[in-house]
């Protein structure tokens, strides 16, 4: 509002201002006072108004500009000063130029010093006059508001002696005794200051009030501040409104912008060119119309006839069950009022003492009636309904809450989609109660094979030795110290050869047990007795020894040396190849294949692929399975190439065995999963199984019954029958039988190997504890 | 319904009593019954003693209250329940207990002599009173099985069987004949009731028949190192072959016996129970069972075969009839393998049953619900029983312990 309103404002009252007294324009007066602008705004034949408002304006800044008589009494009596001075502030804070105006109306507390000032250098004008005509500039400023203020409330000039010297410099009166002229011309003398620095000094030390005591410029009086002034001032100082109640921050209204009102906010009369035609306009238009009459332009384009709406049921099909119309379900209807809501009801209708208690103690909720039947006299005594509200709501409820389309539930029993399992009962055999305990071994015993005959048991442990148990009466047999805990023993799966190698540390050794027929054993030793040294000896990374001594009575037979620990043995069907597991992750001698008749020695791989948890012959086909931390990969060793590589979806593959017909390979992993795979059918499981609760050590498959098992850490045996269909459309029928118990937990391990009993179906598991048990 | 018509009857002339219907009780049990007969016979002859009795309903023991019996075997009360009582059978009364320096594989008795088969390779001879009489010491290897009185018969997981002969006046024993053929440790031998031949089963599936009759001079075989054999031949005996072999069996052969001299009868491990004729090789009749059969023991008296297996269940067998497989009766009480099965030689419904849960159990096959008598005496597996002709219970197993109980009730009873 201010910056145009104002310019143009003040342009008019200028004119009058210049002819009567130089202002400054930028005397900020005019801004001040809403109630002026006010009267401005409402028009041109307030014209007189304006100007008798302005000429009192006027009259009052000649007064201020003449009083000198007014500041002599303002020293007289305090309190009419202090008036005056709050009314000023008014004045100050009805304007919007804060700094300036801040600026003025500090002013006052120096006025007395400027006039004090004015009257001493009076004599010795001259130099300082431009920056004095700033000061009186701001003096009169002040006057002015103060004058205007004073014209409010129309206080008389009559009695106001002031100075009349006018707007000058009072440094001019510097070194005169008297510091203007009144009415009559008399001189006005300043009030007689004789201080010197010592009384300047005792009057700072003894009046409680100096630091708030001025000098008048004008008038050379000291006029002490009043606390509201003194206020006035520290505001001031801090860079605050003057006013307290007024507020910086009230929002701006954007009076002049853009937008066109329908009420014009200045009066300003429209411009002459808002009445003739725009040239440019013209020009332009004039170019549509060549250009339309050369055809580049067409008028009328016919518009695109898209349909802005369509059929939504279109598409439905009338006959449909869920067809709109038939699904159409009317919105519930009230419940009609009966007699029980009559003012006067029936008397069976009324409750009785304890009908009704019983109803105040029932949940709203389950009341039948949500209000107690009343009699009364007349219509006229039926009080206002108060639930009415309450009531409305809960209809809304009612109908935004009512199904409004009937929904074609499909009912489907829980129990139909689990598969259709068959029950264990009619799977049998399979292992179901523990029949046996070996005992005999003083730690954890790792692993265990079974002679290919079932006669026959052999376990090592970490005591550092094997035990030969005779199966049906868990008796053992023979005992077979060896040099280190033992990691793995498997039982050489020919009938004809009667070995059994166990690995330990970074040796295995072929053990000849001597158990079963004595021509086999006899046959097995002549066989390793007879063999004869190649004559080209080639280097091999195994060191082949043949065993003396007290190891030969024992019944060791081959002693293999190699770089490393070894982990898992494992035979191939035929009993002439066994495969040694090395894990290492830094090299590439993780698996070597030896060759048992020849006493060779090969390394099948020359890359790490990871680091080698398991390996086992496939059980016909000339396929080597294995298993890496995460997959398992199939080597044709025939084409020496990589047939397979089954993702295991497991974290750590601990154990895998593959089934007898060869086509499927279950995996045990490290977290507790059970991984079958069919290799016609994906690379990925099959089924998974998580039945145990920790980490499976082993698993196995049955040479001749639909069985698998595995073991783990929680101890537990779980039988599965997992049965392979000849028919390659069927897939395999997994069924979880039974959980076998007996391995108590020690150093939180629980089974750690499990194997089946070749022609029986009874499973062996190894533990922790020491023992072996049979479950049959 | 308080009162049950009931006809006593019994087959001991010694307890007699008046063939007329009683009203009792219907809730009175054994003893309650045995009160009542007691009281009977003395009313009729004065010298009674009192004596224990137990009562049959429809051949079955009575074990709880007559009511409920009846209610369970949907006898009718309104008729008269018609109640055989017998001697209640005495709890057999331990004997003896010899000590072994290993686990007893096999046991053998005849009134005088005990001979066991060990695990430490010797086969041992006892007296009735525990007296070690003489021990045979001559396999390689663990020691199976026994039979003969004056010859001895052992069998080895050496595969072979010794025939031996035993002087027991001079107490000496002589290694006559060393039966080779099997490829298999032997499991089991038994002599034929004529006792010139002998039949043994193996781990190899085979069955051989073999002479029991020690003769002077050796078998023709071609053993290929002939000298070296001689020498052997010197401390084993003479090298015997086999006089005829069976096959048949697809898994070894656990357990063999002689029903009469002309057949065989072997169970084996493939769950079959075959039978042989014993003079011609051919199979007679096949039992099949689902489970692993460790033992079978035969009965003429009531001609049932009893088989025990790797469950926990003593299963009774026709082996007359044709359609094979059925089983007469299961007696389960047992909590392992049943290993060691036999007949009562004297007694047609009785039998002993040994197990891998350590106990001996005692049955009635009149009460096949629950054993007469458990002998839980041995402290680990149960590996063999026997039971002579005059009473004698023989158990032995892993706990190095043969225990010898003496039951004479049996003997009593055996009349009725």
């Amino acid at each position: 509002m201010r910056p145009t309103h104002s310019g143009t404002m003040s342009k008019l009252k200028n004119k009058k201002r210049n002819l009567e007294e130089n202002e400054d324009e930028q005397l900020p007066i005019f801004d001040k006072d809403g109630g002026k602008d006010g009267h401005l705004d409402d028009g041109d034949e307030d014209q007189g108004d304006l100007s008798d408002s302005e000429e009192s304006v006027f009259s009052g800044l000649e007064e201020s500009g003449s009083d000198s008589d007014d500041e002599e009494e303002e020293e007289e009596d305090g309190s009419e000063e202090k008036s005056s001075d709050v009314e000023e502030d008014k004045a100050a804070d009805g304007d919007g130029d804060d700094q300036l105006s801040a600026k003025e109306v500090i002013e006052p507390q120096t006025d007395g010093q400027h006039s004090k000032e004015k009257k001493k250098k009076k004599k010795a004008a001259g130099k300082e006059g431009g920056e004095e005509s700033v000061a009186s500039d701001r003096d009169s400023g002040l006057q002015i508001s103060s004058q205007v203020d004073e014209y409010e409330h129309d206080t008389s000039d009559e009695e106001d002696i002031r100075n009349t010297v006018g707007n000058i410099p009072m440094e001019w009166y510097k070194d005169y005794p008297h510091i203007g002229y009144d009415l009559e011309g008399k001189k006005i003398f300043k009030p007689i200051r004789n201080k010197d620095e010592l009384d300047e000094f005792l009057d700072k030390m003894e009046n409680p009030d100096y630091w708030r005591t001025v000098q008048d410029k004008m008038t050379g009086a000291d006029i002490r501040l009043s606390d509201e002034q003194v206020d006035l001032v520290h505001r001031l100082q801090q860079g605050k409104f003057g006013d307290v109640n007024f507020n910086e921050y009230e929002p701006a209204i954007d009076f002049f912008s853009n937008e066109v009102m329908i009420h014009p906010v200045t009066n300003r009369p429209q411009d002459k060119r808002s009445f003739i035609p725009s040239l440019i306009e013209k020009e332009k238009v004039g170019k549509l119309v060549h250009a339309i009459k050369m055809g580049w332009i067409k008028p009328h384009r016919p518009k695109e006839t898209t349909p802005q709406y369509y059929d939504l049921w279109a598409k439905e099909d009338p006959n449909s069950i869920l067809g709109r119309h038939k699904m159409h379900i009317p919105a519930p209807k009230m419940k009609l009022p009966g007699h029980e809501e009559s003012y006067n009801p029936p008397p069976e209708y009324l409750m009785s003492e304890e009908e009704r208690l019983a109803w105040e103690q029932q949940d709203p909720e389950y009341r039948k009636l949500s209000f107690l039947p009343q009699k009364l006299a007349c219509l006229r005594a039926v009080p206002a309904y108060s639930r009415f509200i309450h009531e409305r709501f809960e209809r809304c409820l009612d109908l935004y809450l009512c199904p409004r389309q009937r929904k074609m539930r499909v009912n489907v029993n829980p129990e139909d989609l689990i598969p259709k399992l068959p029950k264990p009962k009619d799977l049998q055999p399979f292992p179901t109660t523990q029949s046996l305990v070996y005992r005999g071994h003083s730690s954890l015993v790792r692993s265990i094979s079974i002679s290919p005959s079932g006669q026959w048991l052999v376990s090592g442990s970490d005591d550092c030795t094997v035990r030969f148990w005779e199966v049906s009466t868990a008796r053992c047999l023979k005992t077979v110290e060896v040099g280190g805990a033992v990691k793995g023993v498997a039982w050489n799966p020919n009938l004809s050869i009667c070995l059994v190698a166990v690995s330990y540390d970074d040796t295995v050794v072929l053990l000849n047990p001597g158990l079963g027929d004595r021509l086999v054993c006899t046959a097995t030793d002549q066989l390793i007795s007879s063999y004869e040294e190649p004559e080209e000896v080639k280097d091999q990374p195994v060191q082949w020894a043949v065993a003396e001594g007290e190891g030969h009575e024992q019944g060791h037979r081959l002693i293999l040396k190699h770089p490393k620990a070894v982990r898992q043995v494992t035979w191939h069907g035929k009993g002439d190849y066994l495969a040694c597991v090395i894990p290492d992750n830094g090299s590439s001698l993780q698996v070597v294949i030896h060759q048992v008749s020849k006493r060779r020695t090969q390394n099948p791989f020359r890359k790490n692929k990871g680091l080698v948890q398991c390996v086992s012959f496939h059980p016909i086909r000339p396929y080597f399975f294995v298993a890496t931390q995460r997959y398992v990969r199939v080597y044709n060793l025939i084409k020496q190439e990589l047939t397979k590589k089954l993702m295991a979806n497991c974290k750590w593959i601990s154990s895998m065995a593959i089934h007898p017909g060869g086509d499927n390979v279950i995996c045990g992993s490290y977290d507790c999963r059970l991984a079958w795979f069919d290799l016609d059918l994906s690379t990925k499981p099959y089924k998974v199984l998580r039945q145990h609760k920790k980490a499976l050590r082993s698993v196995a498959y049955h040479r001749h019954y639909p069985l698998f098992v595995s073991g783990s850490d929680d101890g537990n045996v779980i039988v599965c029958h997992g049965m392979v269909y000849n028919d390659l459309l069927q897939n395999p029928l997994i069924v979880p039988v039974k959980v076998l118990k007996g391995h108590t937990i020690t150093h939180d391990l629980g089974v750690l190997d499990v194997t089946f009993h070749p022609t029986q179906p009874w499973v062996f598991s190894s533990g922790a504890d020491g023992t072996v048990r049979l479950f049959t | 319904m308080s009162q049950v018509q009931a006809r006593f009857f019994t087959e001991n002339k010694k307890y007699l009593i008046d063939d007329v219907p009683f009203s009792i009780p219907a809730a009175s049990e054994v003893t309650d019954l045995s009160g009542v007969i007691n009281k009977l016979l003395e009313a009729k002859n004065d010298g009674h003693k009192h004596v224990e009795f137990d009562f049959l309903v429809q051949g079955q023991f009575l074990r709880t209250s007559l009511a409920s019996r009846m209610e369970t075997e949907n006898i009718s009360t309104e008729e008269v329940v018609e109640i055989e009582y017998v001697e209640k059978f005495t709890a057999p009364q331990p004997e003896e207990c010899v000590m072994h320096d290993d686990w007893i594989s096999s046991v053998e008795a005849d009134s005088e002599w005990i001979l066991t088969g060990s695990y430490d390779k010797t086969a041992r001879i006892w007296s009735m009173e525990g007296k070690a009489v003489m021990t045979v010491a001559g396999h390689t290897d663990v020691n199976l099985y026994n039979g003969l009185s004056s010859l001895l018969l052992t069998a080895s997981l050496d595969q072979t069987i010794m025939l031996w002969e035993w002087n027991s006046e001079r107490n000496k024993v002589k290694a006559r004949h060393c039966c080779r053929g099997h490829a298999g440790s032997v499991d089991t031998v038994a002599v034929d009731p004529t006792r010139t031949k002998f039949c043994s089963g193996s781990w190899d599936k085979m069955l051989k028949i073999w002479s029991a009759v020690p003769t002077e001079e050796e078998d023709e075989i071609e053993e290929p190192n002939r000298p070296r054999k001689k020498q052997k031949t010197e401390q084993m005996g003479l090298t015997r072959t086999p006089l005829m072999t069976f096959s048949g069996h697809n898994e070894a052969v656990s357990s063999v016996l002689w029903m009469d001299a002309e057949e065989l009868c072997s169970a084996s491990w493939d769950h079959t129970i075959r039978l042989w004729d014993a003079e011609t090789g051919g199979q007679k009749n096949t039992i099949t069972g689902s489970k692993v059969f460790n033992c079978i023991s035969y009965s003429p008296l009531c001609r049932r075969l009893a088989s025990g297996s790797t469950d926990r269940h003593v299963r009774l067998w026709d082996p007359r009839s044709k359609d094979g497989s059925l089983v007469l009766l299961s007696l389960t009480s047992h909590n392992g393998w049943v290993t060691a099965v036999r007949w009562s030689p004297s007694h047609e419904h009785q039998l002993v049953s040994g197990s891998l849960d350590n106990v001996v159990k005692l049955w009635d096959t009149r009460s096949c619900k629950a054993p007469l008598y458990d002998l839980a005496a041995h402290e680990d597996k149960v590996m063999c029983v026997d039971w002579t002709e005059n009473g004698l219970i023989l158990s032995g197993g892993a706990d190095n312990k043969l225990y010898t109980y003496r039951y004479s009730a049996c003997v009593l009873d055996a009349g009725a």
